[in-house]
């Protein structure tokens, strides 16, 4: 830490490197006593030495709101999106996945949670003006293999699912080549991939999207039933991970995890569903978007393809309502299919004043 | 200069107790840090922060009355939730002056709520508001600027009904949803450190912004939480937040926000949910509202607090923010004009 940066007396400088301070973080979680008795300045000197601290430390000035919407801070993004590549799902998002925080889709197994992974994988490569973020993405396995038939026949659907692009576009795209697969198949692992391989692939700019899947898989086995200890701590220890390349890069993360039912104090914490995400409580207080994924009783059917239907609901976001749309799963990806109690609102939904309706259980 | 504790501006009951500790001069209180003289007298580190702060600062000071005290209060004001049945239970809204803390499950509403005030705080003066500017510190990334123009479009139209005369109609043009997104100031914090740090500078950037009567920290638990593996550090950087939050309150004059996370606690074998970061940190604040669910009903309760009963309101979040559950469409109710706003206004139409 080279302290002249800093620009602060003489005195105070030389204070410091005789009580071997070595960067501004160790001086601000020192008190204030703490600091007059190692370094022996007095108590002003003190307080400059913590101002400028502070200064340095800090990533960015106080902005306002009106600046942030006008985009004048290039290090907080605040409204852009990751489009699905649906608009259904789209509106249901208000415009997709939010890039700075860790959005969770969770649900039972065969609900559809990987094809929407691998579709946002695609979407993400789209420029900005047709929902995407002009990058690939990283997808890491942690317990079955990576679906590579699938995602070579999403890849050829495109210009099915995407009919709001020109087919020129597409064809530019080289899909395949800018979507990483990491495989995970412990903690340590998913660690190591975290910190080096995902950071690396964001700061180069190759990638603008990180999948997960799954969370669950990890903590599940590894853990005896009274570790829930050590378990929260790894938990906090990979959320920590996520959120930080998530806001250091201003790149979506998709957890995906699985479900379980409930068993204690629901009352407090759910608004009485049956089936909830795995990993509790000090999982979920870790995530920004959480979004669950069912598979429905009805099927519905398209021209030579049928598909079980199923339904993506909002369970909590800082700026979504609570709501769902139900989805089919075609050749081409997820779509969803537009329900009719809503249809007369027509998609400008944001502009109107009223009360989004509470989506019962059917 | 010596003088009796109980000739300091202070309440009765405080001031009996410090007596009844033993401290029955100014000259007692000298070279008291607040945690050991909270812990000796058995008050609240509020109290004990007002106490110090009052024995070295009279000179002289005249003993105030109650009546003088209660007007004070009452100038201090509060922020509305919009839900008026909240608003009634916490005797107006959430307090100026004072350090609130905002509990709840993750989904519950605890970003929704400081949203809704940091609209709320710059609803003017003429509507009972205070006119006020907001720092924002998100340690989460639950802001999101799209949420904050929902809420700030609902609150302008909601005054906009309200408008009666000359003055509120004046007044609306400074209350638009873009001088609105222009009062809330955010700050985004990655880890503890960059929050202690923004709180280290809190002191001047209060200074430079007299209008500010609202700090928000969404969360509080985010960035400590993380911090697992010191205990004790943990413990003393919070009981240090804890007390630079309380004197920004008072000493500022603005009203303190912090949203927690609830976490399972294991008591005599039975799992509990509490709020998280333990007790060393549930001193700090002085009113703490839980947010819960009942089945599908949200509930607020006021489980902390020294002025008010525990109560529980059912509030709802709908597209324009924190509200009353049974939502019709009145409007929220006026806030009365107290005495000085009424008499000022007098003295404008009159011409003096």
């Amino acid at each position: 830490m080279n302290w002249d940066q800093l620009q602060l007396k003489p005195r105070i400088i030389s204070a410091i490197q005789r009580a071997h301070l070595k960067s501004v973080r160790e001086v601000l979680v020192l008190s204030e006593p703490d600091l007059q008795k190692m370094t022996g300045l007095s108590g002003p000197d003190v307080q400059e030495l913590l101002h400028a601290a502070a200064t340095a430390c800090r990533t960015h000035q106080p902005i306002t709101a009106l600046q942030l919407q006008r985009g004048e801070c290039r290090r907080l993004e605040s409204g852009l999106r990751l489009g699905t590549g649906c608009p259904v799902l789209d509106q249901l998002l208000r415009g997709g996945l939010p890039v700075g925080g860790v959005t969770e889709l969770a649900g039972e197994s065969g609900a559809g949670k990987t094809q929407l992974g691998l579709q946002l994988c695609l979407s993400v490569q789209y420029p900005v003006e047709h929902g995407g973020l002009s990058a690939g993405a990283l997808y890491i396995c942690t317990e079955d293999p990576f679906p590579i038939r699938r995602l070579q026949q999403l890849i050829s659907e495109q210009t099915s699912l995407r009919s709001d692009v020109p087919p020129s576009l597409i064809g530019r795209l080289r899909f395949s080549d800018n979507i990483y697969v990491e495989h995970a198949a412990d903690l340590d692992s998913l660690q190591v991939c975290l910190s080096r391989r995902a950071a690396l692939l964001l700061a180069q700019g190759r990638v603008r999207l990180v999948v997960v899947d799954s969370v669950a898989a990890l903590f599940r086995c590894e853990f005896r039933p009274d570790d829930w200890l050590e378990r929260n701590k790894q938990l906090l220890t990979v959320s920590s991970m996520v959120h930080h390349l998530s806001h250091e890069f201003t790149a979506p993360v998709l957890c995906i995890n699985q479900v379980g039912h409930t068993y204690t104090h629901t009352c407090l914490l759910s608004s009485g569903e049956r089936l909830s995400p795995a990993l509790g409580l000090a999982w979920a207080n870790q995530v920004t978007v959480r979004l669950m994924m069912r598979r429905l009783q009805a099927t519905v059917s398209r021209g030579d393809q049928s598909s079980a239907l199923r339904r993506l609901e909002v369970v909590f976001a800082p700026h979504l309502a609570r709501g769902g749309r139900d989805l089919a799963v075609w050749r081409e990806g997820l779509r969803g299919v537009l329900d009719p109690v809503l249809a007369p609102f027509g998609p400008d939904v944001a502009q109107q004043e009223m009360v989004l309706p509470l989506r019962l259980n059917r | 200069m010596k003088r009796p504790v109980s000739s300091l501006s202070l309440g009765s009951s405080l001031k009996g107790k410090l007596v009844r500790a033993g401290f029955q001069f100014t000259t007692d209180l000298q070279d008291l840090n607040p945690e050991h003289l909270s812990a000796e007298a058995g008050v609240s580190q509020q109290e004990a922060l007002e106490a110090l702060q009052a024995a070295s600062s009279g000179h002289g000071v005249a003993p105030v009355t109650a009546l003088e005290l209660l007007q004070k209060e009452e100038e201090f004001r509060s922020i509305v939730t919009f839900c008026s049945q909240l608003d009634e239970a916490l005797g107006g809204g959430v307090p100026v002056g004072k350090v609130t803390e905002i509990c709840g499950a993750p989904g519950v509403g605890k970003t929704q709520l400081c949203l809704q005030l940091a609209v709320d705080v710059q609803v003017p003066a003429v509507f009972g508001g205070l006119g006020g500017q907001v720092l924002f510190v998100d340690t989460e990334g639950g802001f999101q600027v799209q949420r904050l123009v929902d809420l700030a479009g609902a609150a302008v139209r909601h005054c906009s009904l309200l408008a009666e005369d000359e003055e509120q109609r004046v007044a609306m043009t400074t209350f638009t949803v873009e001088t609105i997104l222009s009062n809330v100031f955010l700050v985004r914090c990655r880890d503890y450190v960059e929050l202690l740090a923004e709180l280290h500078l809190l002191a001047d950037f209060l200074s430079n912004r007299p209008r500010l009567r609202l700090l928000v920290i969404d969360s509080v638990a985010f960035p400590f939480l993380r911090l697992h593996d010191d205990l004790s550090q943990r413990t003393r950087l919070l009981q240090g937040l804890g007390l630079r939050l309380i004197a920004a309150a008072t000493g500022h004059n603005i009203a303190v926000v912090t949203t927690n996370h609830m976490t399972t606690r294991l008591h005599s074998s039975q799992a509990q949910l509490a709020p998280a970061l333990g007790d060393v940190w549930g001193h700090a604040p002085s009113i703490r509202l839980l947010l819960r669910w009942e089945e599908s009903r949200r509930l607020a309760s006021i489980v902390k607090s020294p002025g008010h009963m525990d109560a529980s309101v059912q509030y709802q979040i709908t597209y324009q923010g924190f509200r009353d559950a049974d939502q019709s469409e009145r409007p929220p109710s006026k806030r009365p004009r107290s005495q000085t706003d009424q008499s000022a206004s007098s003295r404008k139409n009159t011409g003096t």
